[in-house]
């Protein structure tokens, strides 16, 4: 795919997958939506890692390391989240 | 002799020079996602203690402006990536800084959004010492919003001498802080 068009693709992803975190978020709230948001924002993060960023072409586990990170950070928050019901 | 020592200390910036830029650049962005996800954790502990305060506060935001602003920060990125393309397609001086102009004026927009927004909650009488949730929310959107007008900065800097250095550097900033508001926008707007 060429460059150009592959950033528009990474665009039109990352406001679809907003539109639909957007869409969830205010008509399903609960742990459903909690685990959709958190998981499409880990999609988008990766798109702007990977596109915006360019570091799917960077040797050395940066991407990796990054994602992983992120995604540890997201695990966390979601995980705080769901036993907030059960201990409250 | 120079060539027997580490790279490091030769003056490159070993594992660090693989990355798009300059390198202080992304000591710069991997500091900065460590205090965000600080935030972040504490916002999602501080849930964890009152979750009636927060489900109260997450009532009255408007996820309707949030996801507005996502939107109008992604296409700000869009903008900035198509800089870097534009100049490694050879583009002239001038397309270059068309696309940073872009970016610049998209960010603009989502700090007058914001501005809306935090009005949007004052007039509801919601400020920085309500409660924990708004303290908590005026702290990191106020944070992020900082670095938002940082970046608008950085890429009026780069659009003056648009190197494809300076813009790889100042374009990954704002990657960053679009990649940061990807990660605030629903924990703080859409769950809990």
């Amino acid at each position: 795919m060429r460059d150009s068009a592959r950033l528009h693709v990474t665009w039109g992803l990352i406001v679809g997958a907003t539109v639909i975190s957007v869409a969830f978020g205010v008509e399903a709230a609960g742990p459903i939506a909690t685990v959709a948001a958190l998981a499409l924002s880990w999609v988008k993060a990766r798109l702007v890692l990977d596109h915006f960023l360019d570091l799917r072409l960077v040797a050395g586990g940066w991407r990796d390391g990054l994602l992983g990170g992120i995604a540890l950070m997201l695990a966390v928050v979601l995980g705080l989240g769901l036993i907030g019901p059960l201990v409250g | 002799m120079i060539e027997d020592l580490p790279e490091e200390v030769a003056g490159g910036w070993g594992p660090l020079s693989s990355l798009p830029g300059n390198p202080l650049m992304w000591v710069l962005i991997v500091s900065e996602l460590l205090v965000f996800g600080a935030f972040l954790w504490g916002f999602a502990a501080a849930r964890l203690l009152h979750p009636e305060t927060f489900a109260a506060g997450r009532a009255v935001l408007d996820q309707g402006l949030g996801g507005l602003n996502t939107i109008i920060l992604v296409s700000s990125g869009w903008c900035a990536a198509q800089a870097v393309q534009a100049e490694r397609n050879g583009a002239a001086a001038a397309a270059i800084r068309r696309w940073l102009g872009g970016s610049a004026a998209l960010g603009l927009a989502f700090l007058i959004v914001k501005g809306i927004e935090w009005s949007h909650e004052a007039a509801l009488g919601h400020g920085l010492t309500s409660d924990v949730f708004f303290t908590l929310f005026f702290l990191m959107t106020g944070f992020h919003a900082a670095h938002v007008a940082l970046g608008i900065v950085i890429l009026a800097i780069v659009a003056a001498r648009p190197s494809p250095e300076n813009l790889e550097t100042g374009t990954a900033f704002w990657h960053m802080v679009d990649l940061i508001w990807l990660l605030l926008f629903p924990i703080v707007y859409l769950t809990g």
